[in-house]
């Protein structure tokens, strides 16, 4: 009786124990199901050459799956997919050619143009939010780090002395930003008259940084204001920059007489140590106190000239000058490229970015002279006015442009110095101007 | 569109060349200023590179002398 018991209760704990392992069993199963949906299935050798090449280029490029979201996750035409895609690798191709053969900001329009080459690639994803180019975007252009990190660098190898031995030519700097606020204004006005463009205003403000001639403010500021319209804002930010020896003399030579061309200006003083260590702490305490909101810009900028100035941390300066900012250049450069997807760029806005671009450049680069011309006017030095143009930032190419063409008229005119004071002013204006900008909309 | 674009951008315009100019008119303003203070109470001495030059000049007339009286001595001898 005893014995039969225990048979039975034995029975009954095996049977639970079989009946918990099954319910286990069975759930085990049921996950590797919903895991395995993409388990390999034995297929004939007809279908593994089929499904090759449904997945290969010629085919994406040739009829695209019409189910492809771009790297926003939007929906794309077909034209994006298939012939956008192959015009924007051609675009890529211009870029290097004009890097290469052309020498237009080669450091720049490489990495913007090969970024671009692999954001057009289909079916690899190299822009989405998986791809390493998305990555960097995310890493560093949507929350504007990089940007500010090429700041620093910049700021670690500008020298404030040309300004600070003459800093009336500071006003030079100022006066080139008419170029970006009389492009805002342009920009505005097309959206108002034109049907076919509708810029909003924050676009507007975005579109016209570019007069400031200056690239990693444009890009901080539209990565604010219009990410979408980042990628043709930077390469015409980054191409006018480079075409400055081009755009700039006609403009200049137009506005001045012989005579002013050939103005001679007064050796600069000697500027002590201390004067150029106080400075960046200066301007940044300027900033703090009027315009916060340019602090990221002009902060990163003078903690970079702050660290060279000092003397004490050659160490830190000259890597700011030179491995961070080659890295930082690397990947802003792919994060940009990877802007100039097909259905990004290929749209009608950008025709309109890269006229407005030009013309943001020219306004800014006569203000630049008008002023100088104006400040000649009042009693005192004068000012060759072919430095005026120096004001857009474009540090240094837009003094070498100013040294050029005075030495066209006067051989033993050296303006390059001179012309470095409303460079160097220019940076200051333009991240002034972002800091406007960006308050007016925050 | 209720609002003027055009208008608002001018408005901009005014604002943002009214900004730039004041901040740096007060940086050449400041600039003017701190030089004026950093020479005068800070004057950039340059004794090291005086008297470095000062220094090798004298090594060098001491030098000359040495070769001189060398000379001497040798015709002497």
């Amino acid at each position: 009786m005893k014995k039969n018991v225990i048979k039975t209760f034995m029975f009954l704990v095996l049977l639970s124990f079989s009946s918990l392992y099954a319910s286990v069993a069975e759930t085990t199963l049921h996950e590797a199901a919903t895991k395995k949906v993409e388990t390999y299935q034995a297929q004939s050798f007809s279908e593994m050459v089929g499904g090759f090449l449904s997945s290969t280029g010629i085919k994406a490029f040739l009829s695209p799956d019409p189910n492809e979201l771009s790297s926003h996750g939007d929906k794309m035409s077909d034209f994006h997919k298939s012939w956008g895609r192959v015009i924007m690798i051609l675009v890529a191709f211009a870029l290097f050619y004009l890097a290469i053969a052309k020498g237009f900001e080669p450091l720049l329009l490489l990495p913007i143009g090969f970024g671009g080459l692999l954001a057009n690639i289909p079916i690899a994803g190299i822009a989405g939010p998986d791809g390493f180019l998305g990555i960097m975007y995310e890493m560093g252009l949507a929350n504007q780090f990089f940007p500010i990190l090429i700041f620093m660098g910049v700021g670690a190898m500008t020298d404030f002395g040309p300004l600070l031995s003459n800093p009336k030519t500071a006003l030079l700097g100022g006066a080139a930003q008419f170029g970006i606020f009389g492009t805002l204004v342009g920009a505005v006005a097309l959206a108002q008259y034109t049907p076919i463009f509708e810029f909003t205003l924050q676009q507007a403000s975005a579109i016209s940084i570019i007069g400031g001639a200056d690239g990693p403010t444009s890009i901080f500021i539209a990565s604010k204001l219009a990410p979408e319209l980042l990628g043709a804002i930077a390469v015409a930010s980054y191409s006018y920059m480079a075409m400055v020896p081009i755009i700039q003399p006609p403009i200049m030579k137009a506005l001045t007489t012989d005579a002013e061309r050939k103005i001679k200006m007064s050796t600069l003083r000697h500027v002590s140590r201390l004067e150029k260590l106080v400075f960046p702490i200066m301007v940044l305490v300027l900033a703090i106190l009027v315009l916060p909101d340019a602090t990221p810009l002009i902060g990163a900028f003078m903690f970079g000239n702050f660290l060279k100035e000092s003397g004490v941390v050659d160490r830190l300066s000259d890597t700011m000058q030179n491995a961070l900012i080659n890295i930082v250049t690397i990947f802003l450069g792919l994060a940009v490229g990877s802007k100039l997807a097909a259905d990004q760029f290929l749209v009608a806005d950008t025709l309109a970015i890269l006229a407005l671009g030009v013309v943001a450049f020219s306004a800014g680069t006569a203000a630049g002279v008008i002023m100088a011309k104006i400040m000649n006017l009042f009693p005192g030095n004068k000012v060759n006015p072919l430095i005026g143009s120096a004001g857009v930032s474009a540090v240094p190419m837009a003094a070498r442009v100013s040294n050029k063409v005075g030495m066209e008229y006067d051989r033993s005119n050296m303006l390059l110095m001179h012309a470095m004071g409303p460079n160097v002013a220019g940076v200051i204006g333009s991240a002034v101007a972002a800091g406007i900008l960006l308050s007016l909309f925050s | 569109m209720d609002t003027n674009l055009v208008v608002e951008g001018l408005k901009f315009m005014g604002l943002g060349m009214g900004a730039v100019f004041l901040f740096l008119t007060t940086l050449i303003f400041l600039m003017g200023m701190m030089s004026k203070i950093v020479h005068k109470f800070f004057p950039e001495v340059q004794p090291s590179t005086s008297s470095s030059s000062s220094n090798t000049q004298s090594n060098q007339k001491k030098v000359a002398a040495a070769i001189t009286a060398a000379i001497k001595f040798h015709r002497e001898s």
